[in-house]
């Protein structure tokens, strides 16, 4: 299912289409956001490397990990890096974001060591610049696949990062510009949405075709409960996990799909969950037509319901049952005769008034005559 | 004209020059009301004859669907095809591309052929018998080269380029605008084309807005601008010969912000996303396979007068007839077999990916 996820991504957008958008959701109660995030990446590349998916090249936008841990990375995945050079580049807004230690360096405050000038690493040295931002993103991008039909994808680590320098509305022109970019064909991106406000979380969602959340196997309601059960459920979430992705489908239709995982050796193996009852159904659709279900309560409501209910054709008189056996009325005591109520339920009741108490009901006269089928 | 039929109130209106309505693609109304079409049939029916001229509609997206898409490109091919102004705002760099998604006219050599499979049937399933009495009156009043009042739109084909070309769509993007004072301007100006006198109605206009409070606008946190803006659309569009058509998030607002927008709103619709491949919800409804998602109508306008309206329903499927014309229809839960307890509904293919155009996700 993360893989379905991938598959997506590498199949990108159709033309005219806006470009597929991910976005990946952790919090602190399961940070697996990174390795998330590292997993489709890597997913990505080996498709885009061996040629098989729709872009020919791939952007990532460093922000909270160095392009050097990237570089790794891809080598203990076993994905070629004499070839990087070919569809990665790196966009470095970790090292020196905000251009301090540039002038720092100016002014001869600090000396740098000799950066190794790499071929895929290119520096940014203002992240609060967006619009500049966005142009070296479609800069490198070109650069990689040239100019004209071929697509490539963008990942950013983390855009929570961002989000601390700039203000959402310019990170969110930053995402749809992206997407609407005929060259583009894929973006992803990481989000810390505990960080963040509820405005800022739906802004994201909004803005993504797949969203993808990763969430604790079984929230841990009280920490500090000296429970065995507790702590090992917590010592679970450490290592385990749930995947929830919810695609958006061509159709209109959004597809849901949960799965586990479990991370050994920083490495994330995802497998498939036990199922469980899906209970959006009941609360999307409103009340139905026709809808003749009863709930348990209704059913037992309905149960203790006493009719009255009137002898025909016979001699016995009008008697209204209220449970109690051998009990014989008058006509007119039962007319008002309230039902026996219980001290823990509250039932409803039938209070039968006779239109006329003169009139013997017609036991000749079958009063369905008048009914013309 | 006094009808005698089902009178509704003890004044009967003198209506005259009731062909320059169906030249300009209005309906007269009620208590001295005018209607302009949804360019959805079933909608239209739904609201009891169209949008109110002089009204805000406000539709309600969800952020995982893009319904809303459908609603506004009918509501402005419908006014392209009656020849209506239209302006044009949405947040992206070029909305004048959008243009060229809209659906064309749908042809239909076989006319209504739901409503005649209706008559065929010789078996009437008593439970859906809504679906064949009554509604099969036909829509289109008048056929010989006149002008429809509510056509049906054929979502695969595009619209015929001639129809805009030119400058009868005015398209302005959201993202050019700082603040909203720029846009009320351009609105106010529109507007000012379409006045409203008590003599006859010589031009109506179409005002579409698609997510006003999308998060690439540079307005997006401003709420009280963005109500102080709704609230002056509104006035300005009751004052003259308009109908406003806006789209928005509603769940990129806050809620009480988001409150607010709706109370804003003459008639105020929903679209809702459905989860694919779901079996509780395919046991629940007929017709689950070919539905795309759920519209639920939450007010519709009234003016001039106290009565409100009462549906029999307020929420209907959206499904795509023929994968390409729209069509609304009321949820059927489906029969639940005795015996086995769950529902024979139908074992389709699923209804895979329709190409509806292009789509913005």
């Amino acid at each position: 299912m993360a893989d379905a996820i991938c598959r997506v991504l590498r199949d990108g957008a159709l033309e005219g289409e806006h470009a597929t958008s991910l976005t990946i959701n952790d919090s602190v109660d399961s940070p697996f956001g990174p390795i998330v995030f590292d997993y489709i990446f890597t997913q990505l590349s080996s498709f885009i490397s061996s040629g098989k998916s729709q872009s020919r090249g791939i952007v990532l936008v460093a922000f909270s990990r160095s392009p050097s841990f990237t570089v790794e990375l891809l080598k203990s995945r076993g994905i070629d890096i004499a070839t990087t050079h070919e569809w990665l580049r790196i966009l470095d807004c970790y090292t020196d974001p905000l251009g301090w230690k540039e002038r720092l360096k100016e002014r001869g405050a600090i000396k740098t060591p000799s950066t190794e000038a790499s071929l895929i690493v290119n520096l940014c040295k203002d992240v609060r610049n967006l619009d500049g931002l966005f142009s070296l993103i479609i800069a490198l991008g070109k650069g990689l696949v040239g100019e004209g039909k071929s697509r490539f994808s963008v990942a950013i680590d983390s855009v929570s990062e961002m989000l601390r320098h700039t203000s959402l509305s310019s990170v969110a022109s930053l995402l749809s510009n992206a997407r609407s970019h005929a060259q583009i064909s894929s973006v992803f991106w990481l989000h810390h949405f505990d960080l963040h406000d509820m405005k800022t979380n739906a802004a994201f969602e909004y803005m993504s075709s797949m969203v993808a959340n990763v969430k604790p196997l079984a929230t841990a309601t009280n920490v500090l409960r000296e429970n065995s059960e507790n702590l090992s459920l917590l010592e679970q979430n450490y290592k385990r996990g749930q995947f929830h992705a919810s695609l958006k489908r061509r159709n209109g239709r959004v597809r849901i799909m949960c799965e586990e995982f479990s991370i050994g050796q920083s490495l994330v193996k995802f497998t498939s969950m036990s199922a469980r009852k899906n209970e959006t159904a009941q609360s999307l659709v409103p009340k139905v037509q026709f809808n003749l279900q009863l709930s348990d309560k209704e059913r037992s409501d309905r149960a203790k319901v006493v009719l009255p209910f009137e002898h025909q054709e016979t001699e016995k008189s009008v008697q209204i049952y209220d449970g109690r056996k051998s009990e014989t009325e008058g006509k007119y005591d039962s007319s008002t005769e309230k039902l026996q109520k219980q001290e823990d339920s509250r039932r409803g009741e039938i209070i039968y008034f006779r239109d006329s108490d003169d009139e013997m009901p017609d036991s000749d006269e079958d009063p369905d005559d008048d009914l013309d089928i | 004209m006094a009808t005698n039929k089902g009178r509704t109130s003890s004044f009967s209106r003198n209506f005259s020059a009731a062909p320059t309505s169906s030249i300009l693609g209005l309906k007269y109304g009620p208590n001295g009301t005018i209607f302009l079409s949804s360019g959805v049939p079933d909608l239209d029916k739904i609201l009891g004859g169209g949008f109110h001229l002089g009204s805000l509609v406000m539709i309600m997206e969800d952020t995982e669907a893009p319904h809303h898409m459908l609603l506004l490109r009918n509501f402005m091919s419908q006014g392209l095809v009656h020849n209506q102004p239209i302006l044009y705002a949405s947040p992206s760099t070029n909305p004048r591309a959008f243009l060229g998604t809209l659906p064309t006219t749908l042809v239909s050599k076989d006319d209504r052929s739901h409503n005649a499979d209706a008559e065929q049937k010789d078996l009437r399933i008593a439970w859906q018998y809504k679906k064949y009495l009554g509604e099969n009156k036909p829509h289109i009043e008048e056929r010989d080269g006149k002008v429809e009042y509510c056509n049906e739109f054929d979502l695969r084909k595009p619209i015929e380029k001639h129809l805009i070309m030119g400058n009868r769509v005015e398209c302005i993007s959201l993202l050019d605008c700082s603040s909203l004072a720029g846009f009320r301007d351009s609105c106010s100006k529109f507007l000012s084309q379409l006045p409203r006198y008590d003599g006859n109605i010589t031009s109506a206009g179409r005002i579409a807005i698609q997510s006003l409070c999308a998060p690439q606008c540079e307005y997006f946190d401003k709420d009280w601008d963005m109500l102080s803006f709704i609230r002056s659309l509104k006035s300005m569009v009751r004052s003259s010969n308009a109908v406003a058509f806006l789209t928005f998030p509603a769940s990129l607002v806050s809620p009480s912000v988001s409150k607010r927008w709706q109370h804003l709103a003459d008639t105020l619709l929903s679209v809702k996303a459905i989860p694919d491949e779901d079996k509780e919800l395919a046991n629940l409804l007929t017709g689950y396979q070919d539905m795309l998602g759920l519209l639920s109508v939450h007010k519709v306008a009234r003016f001039n007068t106290q009565v409100p309206v009462i549906l029999d329903a307020t929420t209907y499927s959206i499904k795509l007839q023929k994968r390409r014309s729209l069509v609304l229809e009321c949820l059927n839960q489906a029969p639940v077999d005795g015996s086995s307890g769950s529902s024979y509904g139908t074992s389709g293919s699923c209804s895979g990916s329709s190409k509806t155009g292009t789509l913005d996700f």
